[in-house]
């Protein structure tokens, strides 16, 4: 027995002195790391940014992935040994990454690029939009009655939506946006749609927690509305799945996903190539043929079949017509009052 | 600390090695009571809206657990946690007693491996295959499905029924070892002299093996009730936001929402509970010890 | 008659009743057998074909590599220094008394009862405010204390086992403490402190929920890069990874039987 043990140790031993302890060491010392989300997202960003990136510079870049919250903890945790040398973050949140001084304050003399973007992407000088999208009501075609359609975000409230709507966790902004507007108010006083969230609840069937669980929601039909993000949809749609976004009249929720450098980088300078390259007209153009969204980049040349996409905005007029736009700052101020008041109210 | 311990107990015999092993271990404890030091000083911290940095002092975090909704989630962890460690027990037993008592030594061991084995894959592995098991379209929905029983899908997952489920499979490897470890621990001979005296199966387990393994099912209960209130995946994935227990709150508080102080007063209620339950648990086992040493 | 009808339908009652819940206990990981040879991306019962295709994906998925290798970094150092601070601590309190003793017994079993994601997060605060992040040490730390309370015990109840003869004879056979500790009590401790140390190491190499708290993306476990998986894509990949994390399980666990038994790792077995 104490000779079948002492193997048994000694194996133990020998796996412990085999543990390659150079591993140890940071990941990416000649790499580019750049945190973003999962999945597609991913996906999308080394296809179109890192590639072309890698081919002008020689340099690979690492992806780390999280959600957007979790991501700007771990960032402000490990401030003093950071993981990644860029952020792609929702804009609002990188108003907070921006306060906490997480990001380098940006020399636009190093993007070439920026001065052909819109002026809603310069988000503040420390962070830059690199495309848009909205948050609106979506569903299931097959799994809702023949003729249902959603015109007015109003009707997430009505009988048929009863026990199938899918609403985000970790952002309740949206809905939180499209009740007080339904209720006459704006985002600064979004208590008065208070009456109108509390009468959604009979409506809500399961809340998700990252771009895969809203797309596992509308794929299995657990929750065949949702209030998600025209990108995650358009992803689902390409998959063959059923779905129609609408669009409702008082307009759909806008998002634009920034990019920042981090504070305290070893690796400034690639990373303002990789800035950069993700805002040239090309690479932007490529980008959002893969997420279908809308260009920051005034040049960049969208297909017109996705220019011609719901929640794809190119004229001013659609931006008008067609956007609920609420500034950084309000959001970024009010989204940790928001996801409390979200959390304790509505989550039950 | 040492130097009281040497005085109590210096002059008893010698005590060789007795710093080497003592160190260590006193090291481990008081990192881990730094550790929760941290937690209970954050409790107190005031949370500045949108930063990590805690501020000064107050009770403010104390005061929000009264809100409805805390009380609610609070109340759903304990009756989830009550229900995982009754129907565990209630699974357990049997399998823990066909462990012990089977004949073959093969069919023992299988028991063993299977009852065993999901413990050390690991809470993930387990929380997806049950996501597997209970979706509309999982397996459990296309047996059903197919075997002609339902027309539309039941809905297991986001519910608490879905949530027990997957709890009492995560924490029967845990009860069947301690009931296991009690029932080896039954002398046989008690059993024996009650049938000979003319009880029949059915009672010499009720007035014989029952009371004498009620300290192991005692503590496998509190021990499954504490280890339910602190699990997470399941409740998060299987749970799907509609089914919150305290360990999604401190993560959401924590680690989504960086309200540090508020996340680790939920931390410490959570502390409180699980040994609050041990503490109430603590005179009610000793009683049924006294009384099976009586018996 | 009529008895032994009742008691043999009583028995196949019961037996049928411990196989039914063994099937539930063993259902989750066949369910996910059979989803990771499934060619589809989409949940299918039966699967529609065998493909090995979300094998390939899990074994090159960049993250799961990193995320193993941290792993077992984390996991071999843990279960080293949890076996070295556990065997010593259960011999400190099977021999010796001295002040203080029940408060020390008391803190370092309480990771069985104090929540995972407490002791989680304490270790991330602590891990911020020394400024380390979460870095290795933190999460070596993490797993130690929460691995410590089942070396310990398996160590202690070898302990127990013990004959003190034995090493009453050495000494009087003029050993010295350092002999009899080297020579005799420690190669009797063995079976246990194994024991110990593969419980330990399992249970690191499957902590999840205060992992999630103190890793970051280098220092990250695979339980946590599964679950972020999980979080982010919709393919049965995780169900090959664990099906492969299943029948590795499965088959340490066979080994682990057959060489120290199992049940003796457990305690179970009597006296």
């Amino acid at each position: 027995m104490a000779l079948r043990s002492a193997a048994f140790l000694a194996i133990g031993a020998v796996l412990l002195a085999a543990t390659p302890l150079r591993a140890q060491n940071t990941p990416g010392q000649d790499k580019l790391v750049v945190d973003i989300w999962g999945g597609n997202f991913r996906d999308g960003a080394n296809e179109a940014i890192a590639k072309e990136f890698t081919k002008r510079t020689g340099m690979q870049v690492e992806f780390i992935t999280g959600g957007t919250i979790d991501r700007l903890t771990k960032a402000k945790i490990n401030r003093d040994h950071p993981e990644s040398d860029v952020t792609v973050t929702t804009s609002h949140v990188g108003a907070l990454y921006v306060t906490e001084g997480l990001f380098e304050k940006l020399d636009m003399a190093k993007l070439p690029n920026a001065k052909d973007l819109f002026p809603v992407a310069i988000r503040s000088p420390y962070h830059i939009g690199l495309y848009s999208y909205v948050y609106t009501p979506a569903f299931r075609t097959d799994l809702m009655p023949a003729g249902y359609d959603i015109k007015s975000w109003k009707d997430l409230w009505a009988s048929e939506v009863k026990g199938k709507l899918g609403l985000p966790d970790f952002d309740p902004s949206h809905i939180i946006i499209a009740a007080a507007l339904l209720a006459g108010a704006n985002a600064e006083n979004w208590k008065v749609g208070i009456p109108l969230l509390e009468q959604l609840k009979p409506s809500i069937k399961a809340f998700y927690q990252s771009d895969a669980t809203s797309q596992d929601l509308m794929k299995s039909g657990e929750t065949p509305v949702q209030v998600l993000l025209s990108i995650n949809a358009f992803h689902q749609m390409q998959q063959g799945i059923p779905i129609k976004i609408a669009i409702p009249k008082e307009g759909a929720v806008v998002g634009i996903d920034a990019i920042g450098i981090v504070h305290g980088t070893k690796h400034l300078d690639a990373a303002y190539q990789y800035l950069n390259v993700a805002l040239d007209p090309e690479v932007q153009a490529k980008l959002c043929g893969i997420y279908r969204c809308g260009a920051m980049n005034e040049k960049a040349k969208l297909d017109p079949e996705l220019a011609k996409l719901p929640g794809v905005f190119t004229t001013p007029e659609q931006w008008k017509t067609q956007a609920i736009v609420v500034d950084d700052a309000t959001r970024a101020k009010l989204l940790p009052v928001w996801k409390d008041w979200f959390t304790e109210n509505m989550m039950q | 600390m040492i130097a009281s311990a040497r005085w109590r107990a210096a002059p008893a015999r010698p005590r060789p090695f007795f710093l080497w092993l003592f160190l260590p271990s006193l090291a481990a404890a008081l990192l881990f009571v730094a550790a929760l030091c941290e937690v209970a000083q954050y409790a107190f911290r005031v949370f500045t809206p949108g930063s990590l940095e805690a501020g000064g002092f107050t009770l403010e975090n104390f005061a929000r657990l009264a809100r409805p909704i805390y009380l609610s989630v609070l109340a759903d962890t304990l009756l989830i946690s009550l229900a995982t460690a009754l129907f565990t027990l209630l699974l357990s037993y049997p399998v823990a007693y066909a462990m012990v008592r089977a004949k073959s030594d093969f069919v023992r061991s299988l028991i063993m491996l299977l009852a065993v084995t999901p413990l050390f894959t690991g809470e993930i592995v387990r929380t997806y295959a049950w996501i597997l098991v209970l979706g509309s379209n999982g397996f459990v929905n296309s047996v059903l499905k197919a075997a002609g029983l339902v027309n539309a899908p039941l809905t297991m997952l986001y519910t608490r029924f879905g949530v027990i489920v997957a709890l009492v499979q995560f924490s029967m490897p845990v009860m069947i070892i301690i009931l296991a470890a009690a029932l080896a621990h039954v002398d046989r001979n008690c059993e024996r002299a009650a049938a000979n005296l003319g009880a029949g199966p059915a009672k010499v387990f009720r007035h014989v093996t029952l009371p004498l393994t009620l300290p192991g099912i005692v503590s496998g209960t509190v021990v499954i009730f504490a280890w339910t209130m602190s699990a997470f995946s399941t409740p998060q994935l299987v749970g799907g936001g509609k089914v919150l227990m305290i360990s999604n709150l401190v993560y959401l508080q924590g680690l989504s929402s960086f309200n540090f102080p508020f996340a680790a007063v939920l931390s410490l209620l959570a502390l409180a509970v699980a040994i609050g339950a041990l503490g109430s648990m603590r005179p009610f086992v000793s009683r049924l010890e006294r009384k099976a040493a009586v018996n | 008659m009529n008895a032994w009808l009742a008691t043999r339908l009583s028995a196949g009652l019961f037996w049928s009743a411990v196989a039914l819940i063994l099937g539930y206990m063993t259902i989750p990981a066949l369910v996910v057998l059979m989803t990771s040879v499934s060619p589809s991306e989409l949940l299918e019962f039966p699967p529609s074909g065998f493909s090995l295709r979300w094998y390939e994906r899990a074994l090159t998925y960049p993250d799961f590599q990193g995320a193993f290798v941290n792993g077992l970094i984390v996991t071999a150092f843990a279960s080293s220094l949890s076996l070295l601070i556990g065997s010593a601590f259960a011999y400190l309190v099977e021999r010796y008394t001295f002040g203080g003793r029940v408060a020390l017994e008391a803190i370092l079993a309480s990771p069985l009862i104090v929540p995972h994601f407490t002791t989680g997060f304490g270790f991330l605060l602590l891990g911020a405010n020394l400024r380390i992040g979460q870095s290795y040490a933190v999460v070596v730390a993490t797993h130690v204390l929460l691995t410590l309370p089942f070396v310990t015990r398996s160590v202690y109840v070898s302990l127990r086992n013990l004959d003190p003869a034995l090493e009453r004879a050495a000494t009087n056979l003029g050993a010295s403490p350092l002999q009899v500790l080297r020579r005799v009590t420690l190669p009797l401790l063995l079976p246990g402190m194994a024991g110990g140390w593969l419980v330990a190491a399992m249970l690191s190499l499957t902590e999840f929920t205060a992992s999630l708290y103190v890793t970051a993306q280098r220092t990250q476990t695979l339980p946590v890069a599964m679950y972020t998986y999980v979080r982010e894509y919709t393919d049965p990949t995780i169900a090959a990874i664990s099906a492969l994390l299943i029948t590795f399980t499965t088959i340490l666990m066979l080994i682990a039987n057959r060489y120290l038994g199992l049940r003796r790792i457990l305690a179970i077995d009597a006296h």
